[in-house]
């Protein structure tokens, strides 16, 4: 491949100095004349049949217009993917505290508010479920949906992973590890909370701008429950601030009740969540309690896995079908075993519900399994860093899965570069023989790696399509279906376009996502961008290029093979350079179309659900994690005082971008390990904002030294695979490892905070239901 | 949304009389930290805000004659700043230092972290550990009330109402007097204390503690001094054993105070952890701890 000039080097993010200044508008700032604003009232019980709801009340309120219940939908409202259990605003029952009920328009915030309250809702209290374990015995009340099968209607679905049989080859194995594991849920906490502005149209349709991450998503789901062609509704994307997962199914309620508000008043109509309503109303990562058994030989091979757990989805399935499912892949770790099975259940409760958030299932599983195995190096007496290197995959391994790895695997090259990097080697052996100092603090160090199926895997068909338009003034503008959330994708297209076409990258804008103008590209999750995105961007570059190269040729009177390029310009056999903008008005003379569309569709792939065996993803993505920590051993307080982080992200496009994700993952993973959990008790939230709610500030993280290992997967756009979410799993284990290094304390339920660090537990309040239900009314 | 008014005070009568301007239910404004967050969730208490903050009386910090005077609006920012309180009772600045983060400094005051008398108040232990005074100015006239006793239960004073804290005195310790503030956070910034504790003495000649001040923050309902703990100390050769017993006290004290809590299997180890390391920072010279 010839020299890249502006992939891998350093440029500058699309739209981060508008960021910077406090230029950027989001949906929150969008003010038109004669807008309206919307207010959701909310159920304040965790489970309950609505036995009355009259909105007539708040029509009578000065300045309230309308107001909507699940009747003003058709079919309830019902939607969702892949199972419909939800409603645009909750139809015959509610299942969790802060579940939309009904929504008022009206022509101030006030107004709007003072509209929800004089709604009148009487629910009648049923019994409710807050404990996942207990949510398939036979007399549990029902949250979930009736099933066809028969099974219990709590029951969401099953999710293995079989590879021989572990239960009998543990009995041979020399060590073996069996403990539980427990994660919480976790806020996503973006910075602006959900929003969204519908607009009708003199056609009868609907102009939505939705703060969420894919838009054709809501477009389908507003035209099902308005009844509408999806050529009648058009969504349009503005800057997101912050999703992390977070702004699916709530996005599309607001999405659709706005629309159902804006139709129904014929004025804009615009909701804006308070920090409270978000926290509240909102889908969470998803509690997994685990049971991990693990089998090894004496000289450090480990043969065998039982994995058993179970997912909290919470009141909803929301993306939790896939999250189990994605989690049930990677329950095993990065490791060969001669036997594995995993067996995933997933159930609804009434604590919320839980949805899509970075790392997706894996983030999960990875805390569980990357601690036992650290508990098992620590059986066999065996450095845990020796001992991922031992068993860890390697291009030609097969995975439990049954797939063989058959290129880009770089968690090898990933492990002994963060080793270096941290000076381990050193450090472990100090801190191993600490004595106890007076000051109570010690210092250990621990290590967590990863693998991370790129993009859908088996969810889903897998394919975007990108277009490029070379405008008159010879502006290249590019389209995708796919949102730049905050991840920088937008850049990463810019300069594979601008590589591709050999262009200087400042000639290239990238739109913002528009179903009247985007292609459907699939949903912008999965760490998918970058590669799928990439692919279709590179496909209709090198589309456009064609023409272009075509013109050259004809305006240099030469064979295309011929032509060369000297920065933007091209050069001829007759080695005089004409400008890139001549060789474009003289494509536009010979009628050449100067726009083009690029289809990417990812490699096949296949899983038999029910022998849970298949290849799940195309390509993986390896990560290895190192914290260095120092324990107040009487005090409990975790110092972080060092993060290391080697990645094989496949080849770097936009390298702030990449570090930026691992950043700002690691952060994310920092949080889940020492401070977040979503406490729901009895369904009610206690921690309504961030005054209660911690995450980390900037005092708390310490450096941190990231790298890359550029294993280059061979159908990534130049070599890439992804970096979002994978930047997050390994984060959590690894401080827990160093904790359980420094203090001989294994934090086995997470987060790892003052008391559990301490006594080994953590101190719970009293529950109260107070902040929850006074927090949904603040006006 | 909240409706009430809002007037700035000029000077400190202005403050007063406004306050007390009857038919209105009118409050102090200082930096906004606590009220604001409170109007968020709390139906309105008040008509309207007097802001205080800007009447450059209160907004100063003096010395005469070994004692100090803070003004009442003084922000934390300007207290972790100021040379003579670092130099003399470096605890009171480590404990402004230690509140929210750096936007929250700038705006924060003493006025407002006294009368709002949240247990976990930080300025609060140094200054009981100080005898700080309040000075209180109202329609009736003026008053001084030792902050340890202006304090009565959590969120609670004797404040009244049309009560202005126009300023805080202490005398400032000996000049050999070592002091010592320990928070425990759940992250570094941003943070209310879970536990904290402040601590001042003196050692004499022969290395025998003769002057000790104990205030823990966050223990029990109000920030005051442990006179009994104090007491313990007095007359002693420093030493881990005595901080140890020291700290076992404390704690008893404090579960006496309390009652066993939710809370209290964490305190009781903390606390003494907390207790035995300002101790023997002060009289140790043990850095590593504080
Ligand atoms: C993000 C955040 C972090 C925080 N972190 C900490 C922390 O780490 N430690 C800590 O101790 N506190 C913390 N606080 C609480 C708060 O900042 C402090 O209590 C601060 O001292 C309040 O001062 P203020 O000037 O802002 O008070 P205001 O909010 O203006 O007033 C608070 C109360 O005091 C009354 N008042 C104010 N001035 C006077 C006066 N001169 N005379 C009589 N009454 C008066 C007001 O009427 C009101 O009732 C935090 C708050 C926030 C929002």
């Amino acid at each position: 491949m010839a020299e890249l000039k502006y992939i891998g080097k350093p440029a500058q993010r699309v739209g981060g100095l508008e960021k910077v200044m406090g230029k950027t508008k989001y949906v929150g700032d969008y003010n038109l004349p004669g807008m309206l604003y919307a207010r959701t009232l909310r159920s304040d019980l965790p489970h309950a049949r609505i036995k009355r709801l009259d909105v007539s009340p708040a029509l009578k309120v000065p300045g309230v217009l309308a107001a909507i219940t699940s009747e003003d939908f058709h079919n309830h409202g019902q939607f969702g993917f892949p199972i419909k259990d939800m409603y645009m605003l909750a139809y015959e029952k509610v299942r969790y505290v802060g579940e939309g009920i009904a929504t008022v328009a009206a022509e101030t915030p006030a107004a709007a508010a003072a509209g929800m309250q004089a709604i009148i809702c009487e629910l009648e209290e049923l019994p409710a479920i807050f404990d996942m374990d207990e949510a398939l015995a036979p007399e549990a009340p029902q949250v979930g949906p009736l099933r066809a099968d028969g099974k219990h209607p709590n029951f969401l679905g099953h999710y293995p992973v079989y590879k021989g049989n572990p239960e009998e080859m543990l009995k041979q194995c020399d060590v073996t590890i069996d403990q539980k594991y427990e994660t919480v849920m976790q806020e996503h906490a973006y910075i602006e909370t959900e929003g969204a502005l519908g607009i009708a149209t003199t056609e009868g349709g609907v102009v939505v701008y939705v703060s969420c991450q894919s838009p054709f998503i809501p477009r389908g789901h507003i035209a099902s429950v308005l009844n509408l062609p999806e050529g009648r509704v058009r969504v349009i994307v503005p800057p997101v601030g912050g999703s992390f997962g977070g702004k699916d199914d709530l996005n599309y309620q607001a999405a659709g009740q706005v629309a159902a508000l804006a139709l129904k008043t014929k004025r804009p109509v615009r909701m804006t969540f308070s920090r409270e309503e978000s926290m509240i109303a909102s889908y969470k990562r998803g509690a997994m309690r685990m049971n991990i058994r693990l089998g090894a030989d004496k000289d450090g091979t480990l043969r065998a896995c039982q994995f058993k757990s179970t997912y909290d989805s919470g009141a909803y399935s929301s993306q939790s079908p896939f999250t189990s499912w994605r989690a049930s892949i990677h329950a095993m770790g990065a490791y060969r075993y001669d036997a594995c099975t995993v067996d995933i259940n997933t159930v609804y409760t009434n604590q919320g519900y839980a949805g899509a958030y970075r790392g997706f299932g894996n983030t999960e599983v990875c805390s569980g399994i990357e601690q036992a195995v650290d508990e098992m190096a620590d059986a066999l007496k065996m450095d845990p860093m020796d001992f991922r290197l031992k068993n860890c995959l390697k291009v030609g391994d097969v995975t439990p899965h049954s797939q063989t790895l058959t290129e880009s695997v770089g968690l090898t090259d990933c492990l002994l570069a963060v080793r270096k990097m941290s000076d381990w080697d050193r450090k472990r052996k100090n801190y191993s023989n600490q004595p106890v100092n007076g000051d109570g603090k010690r210092r250990g160090i621990g290590v967590a790696a990863l693998f991370h199926g790129t993009s859908l895997g088996a969810e889903g068909a897998d394919e975007a399509t990108g277009t490029i338009e070379l405008h008159d003034d010879n502006l290249v503008t590019l389209t995708s279906g796919l949102t730049d959330y905050g991840t920088g994708s937008r850049t990463v297209y810019t300069l594979i376009a601008a590589e591709v076409l050999g262009i200087d990258p400042s000639r290239i804008r990238v739109h913002l996502p528009d179903t009247n103008t985007a292609k459907d590209s699939g949903p912008t999750v999965a760490s998918r961008a970058t590669m799928l995105g990439g692919n279709a961007t590179k496909v209709a570059a090198l589309n456009l290029l064609q023409n272009l190269d075509w013109a050259a040729a004809d305006l240099l009177n030469c064979d295309l093979h011929q032509l060369q390029r000297v920065g933007e310009s091209y050069v001829g056999p007759s080695e005089e350079p004409v400008s890139w903008e001549t060789v474009v008005s003289h494509a536009r003379e010979m009628g050449l179309v100067l726009s083009a569309h690029g289809k990417w569709t990812a490699p096949l792939i296949q899983w038999d659900e029910e022998h849970g065996t298949g290849i799940p993803y195309f390509a993986y993505h390896f990560g290895a994690q190192v914290a260095e920590v120092e324990v107040d051993m009487n005090t409990g307080l975790t110092d972080v005082i060092g993060l290391w982080a080697v990645h094989d992200i496949g080849k770097v496009i936009f390298p702030q971008g990449a570090y930026g994700q691992l950043y700002g993952g690691i952060s994310h993973g920092f949080g889940y390990a020492l401070y977040e959990d979503v406490d729901y008790m009895d369904g009610y939230l206690q921690s309504v904002n961030f005054d209660t709610y911690l995450i980390p500030t900037s005092a708390d993280m310490p450096e941190i030294h990231g790298g890359f290992v550029e294993a280059e997967f061979s159908q990534g756009p130049f070599g890439a695979k992804n970096i979002a979410e994978p930047a997050m799993v390994p984060t959590a284990p690894a401080i827990l490892n160093a904790i359980a290094h420094a203090s001989g304390r294994r934090i086995r339920k997470l987060p790892a905070n003052l008391e559990r660090v301490m006594l080994g537990e953590a101190l719970k309040k009293k529950a109260s239901t107070v902040s929850c239900k006074v927090a949904l009314n603040i006006t | 949304m909240s409706n009430y008014d809002y007037a700035i005070a000029q000077t400190i009568e202005d403050a007063v009389s406004l306050l007390n301007e009857p038919g209105k239910r009118s409050i102090p404004l200082a930096g906004g930290t606590d009220v604001f967050v409170a109007l968020r969730v709390n139906d309105l208490w008040f008509d309207r805000l007097v802001d205080v903050g800007r009447i450059p009386e209160m907004r100063q910090i003096r010395e005469e004659g070994g004692k100090v005077s803070l003004g009442g609006a003084v922000q934390f920012k300007q207290a972790v700043e100021n040379p003579t309180l670092r130099e003399r009772v470096s605890f009171l600045s480590a404990a402004c230092e230690s509140i929210g983060g750096p936007a929250i400094r700038n705006a924060g005051t003493f006025g407002g972290n006294i009368a709002n008398a949240a247990a976990c108040a930080d300025s609060l232990p140094a200054l009981v550990c100080l005898e700080a005074e309040a000075h209180l100015c109202s329609a009736k006239g003026e008053r001084v009330v030792p902050v340890e006793e202006l304090v009565t239960a959590p969120h609670k004073t004797q404040i009244e109402h049309g009560e202005l804290i126009t300023h805080i005195t202490f005398t400032l310790p000996p000049k050999k007097a070592r002091s010592c503030f320990i928070k425990i956070g759940r992250r570094k910034a941003q943070s209310i204390s879970r536990l904290s504790i402040a601590v001042i003495g003196t050692l004499d000649e022969d290395g025998i503690i003769d002057y000790v001040r104990i205030c823990p923050g966050a223990a029990v309902a109000t920030p005051v001094r442990f006179r009994n703990v104090e007491q313990t100390l007095i007359g002693k050769r420093p030493g881990k054993e005595l901080f140890a017993a020291a700290g076992d006290q404390l704690v008893a004290e404090m579960i006496e105070s309390t009652g066993r809590r939710w809370s209290t299997p964490y305190k009781e180890v903390a606390l003494k952890t907390i207790a035995e390391r300002a101790l023997a920072n002060i009289f140790l010279q043990d850095e590593s701890s504080c």
